[in-house]
């Protein structure tokens, strides 16, 4: 059982990550259910996904109730937090240092050197796939985007991965 | 764990799977206008369409009125069919919709109406099951997307069996829901037989509309006697407790988690109704007298408990107990459990949430649009529509939004009621999208009555909010075979409009210009409605490449703000503590408007 919050910015590729999650653990024979914000809030609003891995038929995580929140935006972390276990954790996008609770990784600089600031997901869900708990690991990560049958694409994402997997 | 992969279990989204559902069912024709929640059931079908091989035919039709009479049409050739919107899409297919209920179907028709509580993007919370009863149209209403697949081919089923149209109903949370779905084999297209001409039925007078409402009746009673999902079925419980549950749709789903995971809640018996309508009232009022208290759970009228006859012991919207508006999250369901389980309340943190606001893309045409029409238009008022151009009221350019194409109906109402002293100007916005769907009658409407405002038909090329699905403009289906491109100003002259000009609105010069011309014709002149399309493609279209250009802030500026007030551009920013505005350049799409509209000429091309 395993319950996942995952938060940014409309355009952050939020629902992208919140796929790449739950094929990779559907693909692993698991019981996975999510829910995506589609419609006007993709215009720059804000944007949240629920993932739920477990004997699960809603979508919706309670609040209080989040093993880990996962935000490519500080100030959405704020909006999402009290879906969060009180001994939850934050993998945030910032670049601030960490504090006890938050692990923080600046995905937005690491990806603007990669050359797209639009890897930034990418390089964050690398560095989330390290904490304990992450329903999925670099390796499976790793071998779903190396699929992608844009070879640009695939290049890019693989790239932002690794950094993500190896920052600090 | 062993990685496997088995190749009839795919995550899929809601509408993914009822679009999987829909070839499985060896549907023939599929018609859909986009709105959220509904907007991926026609894209995915396209995909499974692709996947498979499959000869389906899809559309994307001008309206949802349009859509259900293409699926309704395909219907009675004899093929399996299915339209699909959101559920204000049905209030504007209500017309064929209530019509089709009493002459029948051949092929099996299935109408997709996906509903959202919240509303998250919609106008209204309206509930489609309450519409299928008053259409008297029977309403599967899935709770989870796998359900959303099974259902789908029950509804195609039961409409041919029964010769009646099926709505499905699926709720936003079922819709954008993924979770792995299982598969199943596509059958082969189905055929009833070829359409035979009856008048008696097809095009029935009202002396036979008497005789098929009484048909109609007849089969509702049949479906209630004779199928199972009009009937509460045990989800969670032994059917022995104190306490039943009696819930539908995405609803049932919260329900059913809430109460297993909480041992407190565990001697609750929680019910669904697949057939929410019609539901056989008996077999509902059963629950009702088996239990000593009964709560009724659903979105987001009382259709299940309208159908009860003995409420005493019910508790649910007719109470009081359960609020009247609003989306019920998994926590209001949980409260609710607790109140009537006698568990005490949790004792939840207050939340405080301040959602970003949804705004214009960075270099997006309808900026530079809205921009200058407030300039060009002081003090006018400023009827909107829905879709992207809804998003122009955070930069003060659109003061009403009701409903698809009320902007022009709208603007033809307030010029025709101007009060003594004011000098009424009215200036509507409509995307090209919204206007082909429900602008062009009303436009039509304006030049006959000779009403008095400018239109600004805001031609980004696609149906950019729903996710940039093709308009009529564009020369290909929704599967990219070949259609035939209409075209927009010719529309617009063969409307009667004479005054027509169209500008790119990134010229600044030409949009000017060309916003004045039209208030001459219209306000100076007193020539009646004029309009200006102003056309450049949606930033989000694939292959509309972005200018490299990027700009910068010069020390000219006096931190007057209009950018961020009137242009209202998500790539400028004011820099707290350096009391300075910075572009932000992974935002800034190049378009260049901010040089030309900055008061103090405070922006430059970087390199320059």
């Amino acid at each position: 059982m395993m319950e996942l919050i995952l938060c940014g910015r409309g355009g952050q590729g939020v629902v992208f990550l919140t796929r790449v999650l739950g094929q990779i653990a559907a693909a692993k024979g698991l019981n996975v259910i999510s829910s995506e914000t589609h419609g006007m809030a993709v215009r720059g609003g804000s944007i949240n996904s629920h993932l739920r891995i477990g004997k699960f038929y809603s979508p919706l995580v309670r609040q209080g109730h989040a093993d880990m929140l996962v935000s490519l935006d500080r100030g959405e972390t704020a909006n999402n937090r009290h879906y969060l276990r009180t001994d939850g954790l934050i993998v945030e996008n910032s670049a601030l240092e960490d504090e006890p609770g938050i692990k923080r990784i600046d995905a937005t600089a690491i990806a603007r050197d990669l050359g797209r600031v639009q890897l930034e997901n990418v390089v964050l869900v690398g560095f989330a796939s390290r904490m304990e708990g992450f329903p999925v690991s670099g390796d499976e990560l790793r071998a779903f985007l190396a699929e992608d049958p844009r070879p640009a694409v695939r290049e890019m994402n693989l790239k932002a991965l690794e950094a993500g997997l190896l920052a600090r | 764990m062993t990685p496997h992969t088995d190749s009839s279990v795919r995550f899929l989204m809601g509408n993914e799977a009822i679009a999987r559902g829909v070839i499985e069912a060896g549907c023939g024709v599929a018609a859909a206008y986009p709105g959220t929640p509904s907007s991926e059931v026609l894209e995915s079908l396209v995909r499974w369409k692709k996947e498979l091989d499959h000869p389906i035919y899809v559309e994307w039709s001008i309206n949802e009125k349009v859509a259900f009479e293409v699926a309704y049409g395909a219907s009675l050739a004899g093929n399996r069919a299915m339209a699909a919107m959101k559920m204000v899409g049905l209030n504007v297919a209500s017309d064929p919709f209530l019509s089709a209920a009493y002459l029948g179907v051949r092929g099996g028709l299935v109408v997709v109406v996906a509903d959202d509580p919240g509303p998250h993007s919609s106008q209204t919370e309206q509930d489609s099951r309450f519409f299928g009863w008053f259409a008297k149209v029977p309403v599967l209403d899935p709770g989870t997307p796998q359900e959303a697949l099974e259902m789908t081919l029950r509804a195609f089923h039961l409409s041919e069996k029964y010769e009646i149209p099926v709505l499905l109903r699926p709720c936003l949370r079922v819709c954008h829901a993924r979770q792995n779905v299982r598969l199943g084999n596509p059958a082969a297209l189905a055929d009833v037989g070829r359409f035979a001409r009856n008048w008696t039925r097809w095009a029935a007078i009202p002396k036979y509309r008497l005789v098929l409402h009484g048909q109609l009746n007849e089969k509702l009673r049949t479906i209630v006697q004779e199928e199972p999902e009009s009937r509460p079925r045990l989800i969670l419980g032994d059917g022995s407790a104190e306490l039943a549950v009696i819930t539908s749709g995405s609803v049932s789903s919260h329900g059913r988690d809430v109460a297993a995971a909480d041992e407190r809640l565990a001697g609750l018996d929680v019910y669904k109704v697949d057939l929410p309508y019609p539901a056989d009232a008996a077999a509902l009022q059963e629950v009702v007298d088996n239990h000593e208290t009964t709560l009724v759970i659903e979105e987001t009228y009382p259709v299940i408990e309208l159908q009860l006859k003995d409420r005493r012991t019910v508790l649910g919207r007719l109470s009081g107990n359960v609020p009247p508006q609003g989306e019920l999250v998994p926590e209001l369901v949980e409260d609710l459990l607790r109140s009537v389980a006698d568990v005490p309340a949790l004792d939840r943190p207050a939340v405080e949430v301040k959602p970003r606001r949804p705004s214009l893309c960075p270099g997006c045409p309808h900026r530079p649009a809205f921009f200058m029409i407030r300039k060009t238009f002081e003090n006018a008022v400023y009827t909107g529509d829905i879709g992207c151009s809804t998003l122009g009221i955070n930069m003060g350019a659109v003061d009403t939004c009701l409903c698809m194409g009320a902007s022009v109906g709208m603007a033809g109402g307030l010029a025709k009621a101007p009060r003594p002293g004011d000098e009424h100007r009215v200036v509507a916005t409509i995307g090209d999208s919204t206007f082909y769907h429900a602008g062009v009658p009303a436009l039509i409407n304006a030049v006959h009555t000779r009403a008095p405002f400018v239109l600004v038909i805001m031609d980004n090329g696609i149906t950019a909010m729903t996710g940039g699905q093709p308009t009529p403009a564009n020369p290909n289906l929704a599967d990219g075979s070949p259609g035939a491109a209409v075209d927009m100003e010719r529309l617009v002259r063969g409307c009667g409009v004479d005054h027509v000009q169209v500008v790119d609105p990134y010229d600044h010069a030409a949009l000017k210009e060309t916003l004045e011309n039209a208030r001459t014709h219209t306000f100076d002149e007193g020539k009646g409605v004029s309009v200006v399309i102003t056309r450049r493609p949606c930033v989000r279209t694939p292959g509309v490449e972005l200018s490299s250009q990027k700009f910068r802030i010069t020390e000219q500026c006096d931190l007057c703000m209009s950018c961020v007030r009137d242009l209202e551009c998500p790539a400028i920013h004011y820099v707290k503590g350096e009391k300075r505005m910075e572009i932000d350049l992974d935002l800034c799409a190049g378009c260049g408007f901010c040089v030309h509209v900055c008061p103090s000429q405070a922006v430059e091309p970087k390199g320059a």
